[in-house]
């Protein structure tokens, strides 16, 4: 579907700012009651993130000792302006990307890192010892997915001959779901996904059980509130780039609602059915096994056009 | 002034809305036998599921609204539980859970105890029980969430620590 908006209403309600805070917590809803269903928990109200946002947002904000007071306060708002310029670039709700030019999708995945980033910067730069030992953990754990994740979204990129986000999308409606003819980039996609949103098998920066709350340990009030929204449209446009890249595009809203939605009803599943993987074994993980994936879909591709 | 009003009124329900309906809670023991504390996380379990009302509970006290606490308060905890609340953001709130927390219990008068929970910080809400049942921890919890949707809510009798 191709709409034209006009830049101002395209940058602020639609798809980007009030469209993507309000849809990135409703993903967030969604994630934590299927997750509580798997569990079988009743689980959250529909309203839930809403009110714990407002009740962050609303709440006094202590500045730690021994901070620099302008990252402190800065890196949350780069951490989701990072998030939101990246949801320009992909088809988001089924819409044609509202800006668009030849590599996007390296910019989009740099952008999506940004997210990682800024909170292993927040944690670092605090005295706190959980905060560190959680800032150390999430730039290993970026450092460890972000190579295969990245190989594994340039599959179908090559497929299509393009590294444009709106070509490689156009180009999967066009052919078969490219889940079928590249299974494995996909599995590797996914998993990365899930290890750039820090979910249950890869949530040792944060573990609650040992380091308390990781880089977050010491934001209260509204830097967590916006590192917490700056999740919500990660994981929106993460889901929304696979479901473009792999699930055979994305051509109007209610194809983006389903495909968004069966993708993340994996996701919570791989959420409930894994315990957490310790640091030295997603690393592992990653560069022994991931890395190798990936590496041998990319050559496969190469070698077979 | 009136537009300021005006803004308050709109956003004055909204935030007490937010807070009622998102408590997040940290669990401190200053002292008990445990049996609270094993109380507590039966509530936390699948069967009481207390996401339902948005409650959850948090490692950091930056993190967290309300300070679930039980058992008396010893002298080698009673440095901690302070600094514990006070690493706690406005606004706060504290649930005393068990008979300890309340009065001292079987260790009122222990060489080893300053007191109850009152005496050392200010406490919203009291559970008695011993241990009391999850449903009753709940039911503590929501009866502390409901004081807040009174326009003034009561000021706890006790003391602000020094």
């Amino acid at each position: 579907m191709n709409i034209e908006l006009p830049p101002l209403v395209a940058l602020l309600l639609f798809p980007g700012g009030l469209f993507l805070l309000s849809a990135g917590t409703v993903y967030e809803w969604a994630d934590r009651k299927l997750v509580a269903r798997f569990q079988n928990r009743i689980g959250p109200r529909w309203f839930q993130p809403v009110a714990d946002v407002v009740k962050l947002l609303a709440k006094e904000e202590i500045v730690p000792d021994g901070v620099n007071p302008v990252l402190f306060h800065g890196l949350p708002v780069v951490a989701l302006v990072g998030t939101l310029t990246a949801a320009l670039y992909v088809p988001m709700a089924g819409i044609a990307p509202s800006y668009s030019f030849t590599g996007d999708l390296i910019v989009t995945l740099y952008l999506l890192s940004l997210m990682t980033l800024s909170m292993g910067l927040a944690g670092a730069n605090t005295l706190d010892r959980f905060s560190l030992i959680g800032a150390t953990r999430a730039l290993t754990q970026l450092f460890s997915y972000e190579a295969p994740f990245l190989m594994a979204l340039l599959g179908p990129a090559i497929a299509a001959g393009s590294w444009q986000i709106s070509q490689v999308d156009a180009y999967a409606q066009g052919h078969w779901w490219l889940v079928l003819t590249q299974p494995v980039g996909f599995l590797v996609a996914l998993v990365g996904l899930m290890g750039k949103l820090e979910l249950p098998p890869f949530d040792s920066p944060e573990a609650e059980t040992e380091i308390v709350a990781g880089p977050m340990t010491e934001y209260s009030g509204r830097g967590w509130a916006l590192f917490r929204i700056g999740r919500d449209v990660e994981l929106l446009v993460g889901l929304t780039l696979m479901a473009a890249f792999y699930l055979g595009g994305l051509a109007n809203p209610i194809e983006f609602m389903l495909k968004t939605g069966g993708l993340l009803l994996v996701t919570a599943a791989l959420q409930s059915l894994f315990c957490r993987l310790r640091i030295d074994q997603t690393v592992g993980m990653w560069w022994r096994i991931g890395i190798l994936l990936a590496l041998a879909q990319l050559f496969l591709l190469v070698f077979m056009r | 002034m009136g537009n300021q009003s005006l803004l308050q009124a709109i956003m004055n329900p909204l935030r007490t809305w937010a807070r009622v309906n998102s408590p997040f809670a940290i669990h401190f023991n200053s002292g008990s036998c445990n049996g609270c504390d094993i109380e507590i996380l039966a509530t936390l379990t699948p069967r009481y599921d207390i996401e339902r009302f948005g409650i959850k509970l948090q490692g950091s006290p930056r993190h967290a609204d309300v300070l679930i606490c039980t058992g008396p308060v010893t002298r080698q905890a009673r440095d901690r539980l302070v600094r514990i609340y006070e690493q706690m953001p406005d606004p706060k709130f504290v649930v005393a859970v068990g008979s300890c927390g309340i009065s001292g219990g079987v260790f009122q008068g222990c060489y080893n105890i300053v007191g109850n929970l009152a005496d050392v910080i200010p406490v919203h809400a009291f559970v008695p029980g011993c241990p009391p049942r999850p449903e009753a921890i709940i039911y503590g919890v929501v009866a502390l969430l409901n004081s807040l949707k009174q326009p003034a809510p009561k000021a706890p009798d006790a003391e602000a620590v020094a």
